[in-house]
């Protein structure tokens, strides 16, 4: 299962890479076609942002490399790989892949990489934490549950990790309930909960969208922080640009269950190459600009998931569309620049099945 | 120039020592253990035409505020003072239920969530229609091509008037909200974060209509938002809240450019800016927002405030005209050299 490759064959800097990934939900509705050929590069230690309209998938791409993928949704088609280190003997270290796609998702394999590894803030975190056990008791189940220490040194490295996060009071904290807390308070008990075993990969599914900005701020920093000093990637996900502009390394636009375009941040900003990514920004207002410039809408609206629509997913909303072709066929991802790819028949004539 | 010098016919709506407070109750007997200071003392004015933002975190009394000027709750104190185009001046706080409802069409309200504010039981007609019905201004085919008109203006096709809420999108639905709102012709809409539900792109279709609607029906908007590019965009003037209370008030260039608040400094410094190139954050914010209900003494934002002297915990500032037409409640308003939105 677990393939062993040296890091000549592994490409290089990256933690996971995800292919052509489908995932679909099966419902009584219909099928909803939530990812339709993702294909995303997360690079070690980086921050990924992933961006795009609500319905396109975000927090489905991330939970699906969780794992965690709800009923009835099932991954159809695609590969997610995780590259991890491994210590030998010798002391050399070995980059090791593992092909997400083939555990059990029930399975002991993904349970050990799940939290250690791979971890997960929620986009809604009365969910993810639970509302009558303490903050403390929480924390210390995560710890407890991939590391061996005793409940005394738990609790010690629970208040340690909530002290990083900038909590106030750590000792009083870990003994109140989530309820009792304020959403940033939360928010930073969420934080420390996912980093209580230095994951090496950490989603963050809109951290920051239910907070104030000032608030916002505070945990902004507070995550740059913490991923310069823990050295794991971070996968931000959110669907505000000025958010994604002072976080991320990296960006993943994504529309309608595709990445249409990936590129490193400033390129991204100032280079923009996908109609998509072109009309997003200019449709937001910057704070500052000091014009009153009519915004620029994007014409239409966002397709509805349960239908199909043939060709470039974009098309129907596109101001650059080529008839016959986009409307017929999905481009294929193309490298427009060092680390920059888009998926747009402007850049290239190669087209995929609809699939 | 100060505000005595604008002419009264120029204003809508003018607004002094407005207090709502809601008692904490606890306990199976449901004692009152304290008072939230939800609105705390706000004082505003809105010029005919104008459109003025309000911005302030959560919880700090936008929408109370909001609710309380159209009397959709009592004030606890202070004057409302709201300018009829029939009647003239009218005090709003004073008014029996019979003399708001004269008053009523005049003033209307768009809520936040496009979802849970259209009662899905009912067909976006009767959605657009019910105050048309409730006011008795139509009814029969006249009622029915009002609607439609209705949803001509706001851009959507009148065939989709026999269909529910589900049926359309967020974008659509907030269309309609401002279409019921657009009904009895109103003078003033107060627009509770009408755009913070949709997606950004659809974000731009929203707030394109509600400046269209504006300049072809001269309507004037109270548009409370918490997102500070969407307020600057949209604005005239704007004032800016803190548990309760205005802070700052003036126009949109000055207070965004040259606020007079160290709490308008930081809210500015903390928006984040869509360019990867503006990273640095001069400003950090400690702490949390102060509660409502325990308020600190003297100014309420002296535990965060980077600028606070001794006489700040010990006395409340009073919200004071700076410079013409630019308000602010801070001891220290004339002196200190703040920092706007760097663009
Ligand atoms: N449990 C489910 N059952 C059916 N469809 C689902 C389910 N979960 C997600 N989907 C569908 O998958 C698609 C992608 O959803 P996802 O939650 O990833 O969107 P998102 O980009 O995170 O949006 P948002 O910004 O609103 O959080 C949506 O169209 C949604 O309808
Ligand atoms: N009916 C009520 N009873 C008691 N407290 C209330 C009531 N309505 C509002 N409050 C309190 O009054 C304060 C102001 O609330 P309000 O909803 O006006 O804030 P807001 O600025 O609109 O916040 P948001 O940005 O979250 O919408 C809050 O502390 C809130 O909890
Ligand atoms: S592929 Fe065609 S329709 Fe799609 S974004 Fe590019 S130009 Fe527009
Ligand atoms: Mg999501
Ligand atoms: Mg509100």
């Amino acid at each position: 299962m677990a393939k062993q490759a040296g890091s000549s064959t592994t490409p290089e800097g990256l933690v996971v890479r995800v292919r052509d990934l489908h995932v679909y939900f099966f419902t009584d509705l219909g099928v909803s076609r939530a990812l339709n050929g993702v294909s995303l590069d997360i690079p070690a230690g980086k921050v990924t942002g992933v961006v795009g309209e609500s319905g396109c998938g975000k927090s489905v791409t991330a939970l699906s490399i969780m794992r965690l993928v709800p009923h009835p949704g099932r991954i159809t088609k695609g590969e997610i790989l995780l590259y991890r280190e491994r210590e030998k003997q010798n002391g050399h270290s070995i980059v090791e892949e593992v092909n997400l796609t083939d555990l059990d998702p029930q399975g002991p394999v993904i349970r050990s990489i799940r939290g250690a590894e791979l971890a997960m803030i929620f986009q809604e975190p009365m969910t993810s934490l639970n509302p009558s056990y303490t903050i403390g008791d929480q924390i210390m189940e995560a710890i407890l549950l991939h590391q061996q220490c005793t409940r005394k040194e738990a609790e010690e490295r629970a208040v340690d990790i909530l002290a990083r996060a900038g909590m106030p009071n750590p000792q009083t904290v870990v003994r109140r309930y989530p309820h009792e807390l304020s959403g940033g308070m939360r928010q930073r008990a969420m934080i420390a909960m996912a980093l209580s075993c230095t994951p090496s990969v950490l989603f963050a599914d809109e951290p920051t969208t239910a907070l104030d900005v000032t608030t916002e701020a505070q945990i902004l920093d507070l995550m740059r922080e913490l991923q310069a000093a823990m050295g794991m990637a971070i996968v931000f996900i959110t669907h505000n640009l000025g958010v994604v502009a002072q976080m991320c390394d990296t960006v993943a636009v994504m529309y309608l269950g595709r990445v249409v375009e990936q590129a490193p941040v400033e390129p991204l900003f100032y280079d923009p190459q996908h109609p998509y990514t072109r009309a997003l920004l200019r449709s937001i207002p910057h704070v500052g600009s000091r014009t009153k410039a009519r915004l620029q809408p994007i014409r239409g609206v966002v397709p509805d998931p349960y239908a199909t629509i043939e060709g470039c997913p974009f098309h129907p909303r596109c101001d650059y569309r080529k008839p016959g072709l986009c409307d017929v066929r999905v481009p294929a991802t193309t490298q427009v620049g060092e680390n920059h790819t888009v998926r747009c028949f402007l850049y290239t004539e190669q087209g995929e099945d609809n699939g | 120039m100060d505000k005595a010098d604008l002419m009264q016919q120029e204003l809508l709506l003018d607004v002094k020592g407005l207090k709502k407070y809601f008692p904490v109750q606890s306990g199976l007997l449901r004692r009152t253990v304290g008072t939230v200071r939800a609105v705390d003392g706000v004082d505003l004015f809105v010029r005919k035409g104008e459109t003025l933002g309000l911005v302030g975190e959560s919880g700090c009394g936008k929408t109370t505020a909001g609710r309380t000027i159209l009397r959709l709750l009592q004030p606890t104190a202070g004057e409302i003072r709201f300018n009829d185009p029939k009647l003239g001046w009218v005090n709003l706080e004073r008014m029996s239920r019979q003399e708001l409802a004269a008053v009523r069409p005049n003033m209307q309200i768009i809520f936040q969530d496009p979802f849970s504010s259209l009662n899905p039981r009912m067909t976006v007609e009767r959605i657009i229609a019910e105050p048309l019905v409730i006011n008795k201004v139509a009814k029969g085919q006249e009622l029915k091509d009002r609607v439609a008109d209705l949803l001509r203006v706001v851009g959507m096709r009148p065939e989709y008037m026999s269909r529910y809420p589900h049926a359309f999108s967020g974008g659509q639905r907030q269309r309609i909200g401002i279409a019921r709102a657009l009904a009895l012709n109103p003078k003033l809409i107060i627009c509770d974060e009408p755009v913070s539900a949709l997606d950004v792109s659809i974000q731009a279709q929203v707030l394109n209509l509600l400046e269209d609607l504006q300049a072809q029906f001269d309507l004037t908007y109270i548009f409370i938002a918490h997102d500070l590019s969407v307020v600057e965009h949209i604005s005239d003037r704007v004032a800016v809240m803190y548990v309760g209370q205005i802070v700052e008030l003036a126009s949109t260039d000055e207070l965004y450019y040259t606020p007079k608040h160290p709490y308008t400094e930081a809210l500015m410094a903390a928006v984040p800016k869509p360019d990867p190139r503006r990273r640095d954050r001069p400003i950090k914010l400690p702490g949390e927002v102060a509660s409502p209900v325990n308020p600190p003494s003297g100014c309420y934002f002296h535990p965060r405030c980077r600028y606070a002297k001794e006489v700040c915990s010990k006395e409340a500032p009073v919200f004071r005209e700076v410079t013409p037409l630019h308000y602010a409640r801070c001891h220290f308003a004339d002196e200190l050299k703040l920092r706007g939105v760097v663009g």
